[in-house]
């Protein structure tokens, strides 16, 4: 990704619509843009002409027409998570005596309030640490000088481009070798400091003008109390951004959890657990289904209240492939 | 740039010998080393470090316990002979080139339509991305179920496949699976920069009388190349990179006669099936390598519609 | 203190080290009475079980904690792929202390050293090997040494829906050759419900290979120097087992919407499966309603079976191998063993323990059940087999082809 390398260090002002990538801009800004486009629709003037109506009709048609494709499959996932095994071969849209067995099952049977105990607790510190170290070094990038600052900023970028293929296995031996595996520990230092919210900060904290920082300094403040008292309150919106994207990267995480806690299975999270569950009872749909909701849900209901956070880390969390 | 620029002021200050400024520029330079260094301290032994070792650890038969003997360059020459690495890499550009073509697709028409809406268009934004959100095990554990053979996919379309249960089909149903998820992101990419078009270019083009679906092919089209060209080089990436549907779908073999078998699919198998650790890690640097040569050719031969 | 007396003690602390060294090391290490001494806590691990198999598991456990109260057993199943599991325990060197070894999975684990070889303490508790079936047993044997007793086991058995073969004036029992298989799938073909086939088969060779030993094939010589599975008579069965779905007579699981055999005969998909005993708590559990009658397996030429068994093994790198030791003889000793078995859901690897009533058509076949085990490092050649299977069933090869792909990739992983 050379070609990100070499936008993102010029800053991107707020209110800028570059051509080239807008990868990653604060999250104001992709806001921004979503509220700009909103009074600035691509067709000619609405409804003047009986074209312009059709046009609409289809528009919202298509629409509609897409979102419906889009969500059947988690409509149809949570209502037969409502129902029984022999009730799922009769294809009723909704469940005749709605129970919440197959959750139960779920939870005792097949060990998800585990799982999700660890998954909610790895997410919970994993968010919170990336957003100290995070933003402590995006501040230092952002606002210390210090010889190398630049060739060391092009290393942090340069991780992105690591594969985790490619630390599979040398992270595995080192660990064991270590006695990691299996340990919380393991997972959260795999994730601890990700470079794209470092990224993120650093972009972030550029756009804060100097004055307060001149301010503080006059006051006599030395520099962490700078970056705590003054810069780290008024990230606000990155640091949302960050606890967002890092809660749901690890919630979400299959790979990593599948590889270090291999070794401990009790520690598994959520992710993997669906695949033990898939790998031995695959056609338990009832508890297939409940398990997935149950993975879901938490995100779901984070994405309706904090949509915007989610959206901005889209260019760094690049794609699901 | 703003590096070279300090680096030069601080050297002036120090060559003035101003000590109380020279001295507050190396207090600042070991504040920032303080507070740059957990995350670099991670990315050496986490990022960097691995490369290396991965170099060391792929020069020898690598087992359970520890190495076992020296190869020298052995791994990689078992590897060039291997049918089942032929194999993976031949699915893994397979599903790259259709997944990104796929998810291009649909991301497009996506923002298209939501780009020419009037009203609601965050709310069906928000509504398009929410399945880019979802985890991939949970999805892939709900494409199980909808494409079972009973399932609600065959009777809703009448088609009666065992879609991941049969070699010729696994690898398309993870296509869609995966196209699916990621066009809420390449819609979201394509919505910048469909608002960067000005909208002159439309006045102009409905001046002319081109309807809605020429504008769309000879004017817009035309103007995303940037767009498609940053999308494309993401989902080639992320292509390449995919493992955890394969992994799931097929319960960790690689899918019916190896249909599913992607190269970070056969990477894991090679490390923790085969028990043959100095091989994967063989495996992983040629895959890095194949990874940086795709992008590099993809650069040269799509990249000049970029501006620099 | 004087530089004489000084060096006297120092001395005698010296000594009195040594010979609390030396006496931890004797005491500890080889125990001469291994059951009254051994405590502690001993870890259980073994891939998940049904909810009948954990039962009676526990009620082992229970027996054994009573007959030796200063040991304690922590069970802790693994779901998910547990070779996969196991392998990461092993290398992170904290495996559990008496594990389940599969019997395709012994060799490479036998010979990746991760076993403890436990002859020396059968012979040190007076331990005997000779109630156990010798085929099973000499199935965990490496180079000689034995790392893992037999805890059960099972070979396959026709199972029949008995509600369809009525519909169908097809007998069960009756069904005993091959011809006969045909016949009856034909026969019980308008009967079936749509979506599903008379038979399930599924594309393996833990299936396959029972009918290929019917027809007096092989896949290795007895030496187990060289692939002998390119043969005309393993020809002949691959060309009967991939004929019957052909002839619309048979379905693999995928096709018929689920994902084993099993499955098929509880949603009533198919009518005649062929599967062990762990069919039987699947069904009790999941599927109590379907009724079938158990049929002993096939023949053609000969009998032919095979013979699906796990051992109870110690790690090598336990820390508390003398309470392991006791908790493996119980579980493979008499009464342990009794106990696992009394519900029938396996059955026992001992001649002296009796199987449930009803297993008749699997112990019928005992004589002709070739264990399911091949060589070290093998896993790749069955994952080979298994692809080319699937293969042939979806019509992309010929079975001389896969036959030929086999034997090559057999004989490469036996150099």
């Amino acid at each position: 990704m050379a070609s990100d390398v070499r936008t993102q260090k010029d800053t991107v002002r707020p209110g800028e619509t570059p051509l080239v990538p807008p990868s990653p801009p604060a999250p104001e800004e992709l806001a921004a843009t979503g509220e700009a486009a909103k009074g600035a629709p691509v067709v000619g003037i609405p409804g003047r002409t009986g074209a312009e109506r059709t046009r609409a009709i289809v528009v919202y048609a298509l629409l509609f027409g897409i979102a419906l494709l889009y969500f059947v499959p988690f409509l149809w996932t949570l209502s037969t998570s409502l129902k029984t095994l022999p009730e799922t071969a009769q294809f009723s849209l909704l469940p005749k005596h709605p129970s919440l067995d197959a959750y139960r099952d779920v939870f005792t049977q097949f060990n998800f309030k585990r799982y999700a105990a660890n998954s909610l607790a790895l997410a919970t510190i994993v968010a919170v640490l990336n957003v100290f170290f995070c933003a402590l070094a995006g501040y230092a990038f952002a606002r210390l000088k210090f010889p190398g600052r630049e060739v060391l900023f092009i290393a942090v970028l340069a991780t992105l481009m690591v594969p985790d293929q490619l630390r599979l296995v040398p992270i595995f031996v080192k660990f064991t070798q270590w006695g990691l595996m299996g340990h919380y520990h393991a997972y959260v230092f795999v994730k601890l400091a990700a470079a794209a919210q470092l990224f993120l900060f650093r972009q972030y904290f550029m756009t804060i003008p100097k004055d307060l920082e001149e301010a503080a300094k006059l006051d006599g403040a030395g520099y962490f109390k700078t970056f705590w008292k003054v810069m780290l309150p008024l990230a606000g919106p990155a640091i949302a951004a960050v606890i967002i994207l890092e809660f749901e990267g690890t919630w979400n995480d299959f790979f990593w959890p599948l590889v270090i806690f291999n070794a401990a299975p009790d520690h598994n999270t959520i992710p993997v657990g669906i695949f033990s569950f898939v790998s031995e009872h695959r056609t338990l749909w009832p508890q297939l289904t409940a398990g997935s909701v149950i993975a879901i849900a938490p995100i779901a209901l984070l994405y309706v209240f904090f949509q915007r956070y989610f959206v901005a880390g889209v260019a760094s969390a690049g794609v699901k492939g | 740039m703003t590096g070279e620029v300090d680096l030069a002021a601080t050297t002036t200050a120090a060559r003035t010998n101003e000590t109380s400024i020279g001295g507050e520029r190396w207090r600042e330079a070991l504040v920032g080393y303080a507070f740059i260094a957990v995350p670099m301290l991670v990315y050496a032994v986490l990022f960097f470090y691995p490369i290396l070792y991965a170099v060391y650890i792929s020069r020898y038969d690598w087992g359970v316990f520890g190495k076992i003997e020296s190869r020298g360059w052995g791994n990689y020459s078992e590897l060039a002979h291997d049918e089942r690495f032929r194999i993976a890499i031949k699915n893994g550009l397979k599903f790259t080139v259709a997944f990104t073509i796929l998810s291009m697709a649909l991301g497009l028409f996506v923002a298209v339509v939501v780009n020419n809406a009037l009203r609601f268009r965050g709310f069906f934004r928000s509504a398009y991305y929410f399945p880019s959100i979802s985890g991939s095990a949970a999805i892939t554990a709900i494409a199980l179920y909808i494409l079972s053979a009973d399932g609600l996919f065959n009777k809703i379309t009448g088609l009666n496949r065992a879609w991941f249960g049969e070699s010729s089909t696994a690898l398309w149903a993870i296509v869609g699976l995966n196209s699916w998820t990621t066009s809420g992101t390449v819609m979201l990419f394509y919505l910048a920069y469909l608002q960067a078009i000005p909208r002159d270019v439309y006045e102009a083009a409905a001046i002319d009388g081109a309807g809605a679906w020429r504008t769309f092919w000879k004017v817009t089209f035309p103007l995303l190349k940037p767009g498609h060209f940053f999308v494309s080089t993401l989902l080639v990436i992320g292509g390449l990179k995919m493992f955890d549907q394969a992994f799931i779908a097929s319960g960790g073999t690689g899918g019916p006669n190896n249909s599913t078998l992607v190269p970070v699919l056969y990477l894991y198998r090679t490390a923790f099936a085969d028990v043959k650790f100095g091989l994967a890690a063989a495996v992983g640097l040629t895959l890095m390598v194949l990874m940086l040569v795709l992008t590099l050719i993809q650069r040269f031969t799509f990249g000049r519609g970029e501006s620099a | 203190m004087s530089r004489r007396s000084g060096f006297l003690a120092a001395m005698v602390a010296l000594v009195v080290l040594a010979a609390t060294v030396a006496g931890s090391s004797l005491g500890g290490g080889k125990q001469q009475d291994a059951a009254s001494a051994a405590s502690g806590t001993v870890v259980l691990s073994g891939w998940g079980a049904s909810s009948d198999e954990l039962k009676l598991l526990k009620a082992v456990i229970r027996g054994f904690e009573k007959t030796y109260p200063k040991i304690k057993v922590d069970y802790q199943p693994i779901t998910g792929d547990y070779p996969a599991t196991m392998l990461a325990k092993f290398s992170a060197r904290k495996p559990p202390d008496v594990f389940y070894v599969n019997s395709d999975a012994f060799l490479d684990w036998a010979s990746q050293g991760v076993l403890e070889p436990l002859d020396s303490y059968a012979s040190k508790s007076h331990f005997s090997s000779k109630p156990f079936y010798a085929p099973l047993l000499n199935g965990f044997k490496y180079k000689g040494k034995t790392y893992g007793y037999p805890k059960d086991w099972s070979p396959l058995a026709m199972e029949v829906n008995t509600a369809l073969a009525a519909k169908a004036k097809v007998v069960p029992s009756r069904i005993q050759t091959w011809a006969q298989l045909t016949a009856a799938a034909k026969k019980l073909k308008p009967v079936m419900p749509s979506g599903a086939k008379p038979i399930c088969l599924s594309a393996n060779w833990d299936r396959l290979l029972a009918f290929v030993y019917q027809n007096k094939g092989s896949f290795l010589n007895k030496a187990k120097t060289k692939a002998t599975v390119n043969s005309p008579a393993a020809k002949a069965a691959a060309d009967y087992y991939v004929g019957l779905i052909r002839q619309d007579l048979a379905d693999i699981p995928a096709k018929l919407g689920v994902d084993w055999c099993g499955a098929a005969l509880g949603k009533e998909k198919a009518a005649i499966i062929f599967e062990g005993n762990w069919l039987f708590p699947f069904m009790q559990s999941t599927f109590p309603d379907v009724k079938f009658s158990t049929q002993r397996m096939l023949k053609n030429k000969t009998y032919g079976n095979l013979g699906f068994t796990a051992s109870y093994s110690m790690a090598r790198d336990s820390d508390n191998k003398d309470a392991a030791w006791q908790l493996i003889r119980y579980l493979v000793g008499r009464p342990g063993m009794k106990t696992w078995t009394s519900k029938g859901l396996a059955l026992p690897s001992r001649k002296d323990v009796k199987p449930v009533a009803g297993r008749q058509p699997f112990l019928a076949d005992a004589a002709y059940a070739h264990p399911w085990e091949f060589a070290p490092q093998f896993s790749k050649v069955m994952d080979t087999a298994n692809n080319e299977l699937t293969a042939v069933i979806e019509g992309k090869e010929s079975t001389s082809e896969m036959l030929k792909k086999v034997e090559d990739a057999a004989n490469d992983a036996l150099h």
